[in-house]
């Protein structure tokens, strides 16, 4: 009974931390979003499907294709690291593909607006070089320069998790495929990348949790409609003080992040069996 | 005759280092070659230069006349088995055995035909849909070997398959992988630390050392005519004693020493030079006596005289522990002498192997 109270003591600390500034916040807000007026309903929910159902999928559809685009490039990375046969090109690789995981998103944001605006530096470089005519160039400050900026950001990390588990992958499983005849491409696709689909997966789920609520890159770069959900929620605070329909976005986001975690569940319970 | 698989003054290493120095190396067609040595020595990487994962510095690789030095690992017509199988985890049995075959393109067709065939072959029938991990460790080193078989090479290497087994299937699959290059007449290297399984295995015994050949030969050869004191130690000729050797043309005396008289027996192709000798000889080649038995001894038969200092029981036999002064020997007999009882230890000339001491190498050693 003695050891039991002083364990319960132990734990104390963090428990009150959880529950003062997280579980609390977290229920007093999907409480709020249920809150109209003095009464409780689906009003702020309704609300929120009129005025920002075009945001919902908008935001999903960014972030699902910047998910894959990161799967892709990490794996491609990833997979130069561990089978590239050219050590000076894997080191200067290596030493490079980090950086972007220092710098915050704000900072991507900021650097790549004024990189792929209408008259931001890559038009001026296509046109100086003659490939683009003033008339021709474009802005990417639109859903575009959202996924570039994310992918941009969130490679270097998924990167560092899949290279790790690749290379303590048994390797003679590598050479084995080398040595009945298989290409490295093949190697990549269909030796390695099975191998590591689950830490591949873990990283593409914590990217993709990450994206749903970055602020700062869709108002930095993509500051009209339709634009992400974080925004919608920023503007209804602070433009109008509509906390209801700010907490019915923050609840849809959380379970649209929520059916991710799901798949991976299921994912990773279907392996162990 | 040519050999099908020659390595001609190959040297390989990895940055600086030189691990294999200017090595050569033949092996005909449809033979067990086993390559046995400490780990350390080089025979993994001789097995992984030939398969062509490791590049050599110098020097050639050819098999049946076709130049493979510079060739991919695949182009060699060699197959490789993995000490830790190397079995794609996520692929079934029948996935994993027909991989080679699937990067051959043949038709589907063709390639169940082969996977069952060798799920037949190695008794693999009925697992084709299990995954590696399902498996037991015989059964994954079985797969791992209907791999390398099914896209039928010329040449298949086996890099110590058998050390991650437990020791009673050990024994049973060295027979079943021996028999079954026998049966379809494959030209096959293997290497292993293990002397008794290169011995049951191989046509011949490659024993490498320090990145060279010591020794090559039948496994009778390299066990009764070892060439070099490192070979005789390596095939269980422990006991060492140091003695001094005068020849007198096709004779060799051993001189009289303080445990034993002197001897004379014919030099029986040995190369030996007068002056100091390393002796060594296994403990069950051997014969012990009570010293009051004045049995005549055979000539030439070496008579030492030590006290018994410790008796065990390894199985079938009893194993002495024998003091000569500063050294000790082990001895086999069929019977226990007592601990501390003066015996006789009595060793015919055929199984003493004798070298000369290289200067500089036994102070090295009494150090």
């Amino acid at each position: 009974m003695q050891t039991r109270f002083l364990a319960l003591l132990l734990v104390l600390p963090a428990l009150i931390m959880i529950v003062l500034f997280f579980i609390v916040p977290l229920f007093a807000s999907i409480l709020g979003a249920f809150e109209v007026g003095d009464s409780f309903g689906l009003g702020n929910f309704s609300k929120s499907f009129d005025l920002y159902s075009k945001d919902m999928i908008f935001t999903v559809v960014i972030v699902s294709i910047s998910t894959v685009l990161i799967g892709l490039l990490s794996i491609a990375i990833g997979g130069y690291l561990t089978l590239g046969e050219n050590p000076r090109s894997v080191a200067i690789l290596r030493w490079l593909y980090r950086w972007p995981m220092f710098i915050p998103f704000i900072v991507v944001g900021q650097v790549l607006r004024t990189f792929l605006a209408k008259n931001g530096l890559m038009n001026n470089i296509l046109v100086s070089l003659g490939i683009l005519t003033p008339l021709q160039t474009t802005g990417f400050l639109d859903w575009r320069g959202i996924v570039i900026a994310f992918v941009w950001k969130q490679t270097p990390f998924v990167t560092l998790l899949v290279a790790g588990a690749m290379a303590s992958l048994d390797r003679s499983t590598i050479e084995a495929a080398r040595n009945l005849g298989a290409s490295r491409l093949r190697i990549l696709i269909e030796i390695v990348v099975p191998q590591i689909s689950g830490t591949l997966l873990v990283g593409l789920i914590l990217s993709f949790v990450t994206m749903m609520s970055v602020l700062s890159v869709p108002l930095m770069i993509n500051a009209q409609s339709p634009t992400m959900l974080t925004a919608d929620i920023a503007f209804r605070i602070n433009a109008h003080g509509d906390y209801g329909v700010a907490n019915a976005l923050g609840v849809i986001s959380l379970l649209l992040t929520a059916g991710v975690a799901l798949i991976y569940l299921r994912q990773t319970m279907k392996d162990r069996l | 005759m040519r050999p099908f698989l020659s390595v001609e003054k190959m040297s390989v290493g990895y940055g600086t280092t030189t691990i294999l120095d200017k090595l050569d190396l033949g092996i005909r067609k449809g033979e067990f070659v086993a390559l046995l040595g400490s780990s350390g020595c080089g025979k993994t990487t001789l097995l992984r230069t030939i398969a062509g994962f490791t590049k050599p510095f110098f020097g050639s690789i050819r098999v049946a006349d076709r130049d493979v030095t510079q060739m991919p690992p695949d182009k060699r017509g060699m197959a490789l088995v993995f000490q830790s199988y190397a079995l794609w985890p996520h692929m079934t049995v029948a996935q994993n055995i027909g991989y080679g075959l699937k990067l051959q393109r043949q038709s589907r067709e063709n390639i169940d035909a082969r996977v069952n065939e060798m799920q037949n072959l190695l008794g693999l029938a009925g697992l084709g849909d299990r995954k590696p991990g399902q498996l037991s460790g015989g059964q994954r080193q079985r797969v791992a070997l209907g791999r390398a078989l099914a896209i039928d090479p010329e040449i298949l290497l086996l890099d110590e398959p058998l050390s991650n087994l437990d020791a009673r299937i050990r024994l049973t699959v060295r027979h079943e992988i021996r028999s079954l290059q026998k049966r379809l007449g494959i030209t096959a290297i293997h290497v292993t630390h293990d002397r008794e399984e290169a011995m049951v295995m191989a046509d011949r015994i490659i024993i490498m050392n320090t990145g060279r050949i010591e020794q090559e030969g039948s496994p009778e050869d390299v066990y009764n005519k070892p060439a070099s004191p490192f070979v005789a130690a390596f095939m269980g000729a422990e006991n060492l004693l140091s003695m001094q050797a005068r020849v007198q043309g096709e004779q060799v005396e051993l001189m009289e020493g303080s445990f034993n008289p002197s001897i004379v027996t014919a030099l029986a192709g040995r190369t030996l030079a007068t002056g100091p000798i390393e002796l060594r000889f296994r403990a069950e080649a051997a014969r012990l006596a009570r010293s009051e038995d004045k049995t005549v001894l055979q000539p030439g038969t070496l008579e030492l005289r030590g006290q018994v200092t410790s008796v065990s029981y390894p199985g079938g036999h009893w194993r002495h522990a024998i003091r000569l002064g500063e050294n000790e020997i082990l001895v086999d007999a069929d019977t226990p002498f007592n601990q501390g009882e003066a015996v006789r230890v009595c060793i015919p000339a055929k199984s003493l192997f004798i070298f000369n001491v290289v200067e500089g190498l036994a102070e090295a050693r009494a150090l």
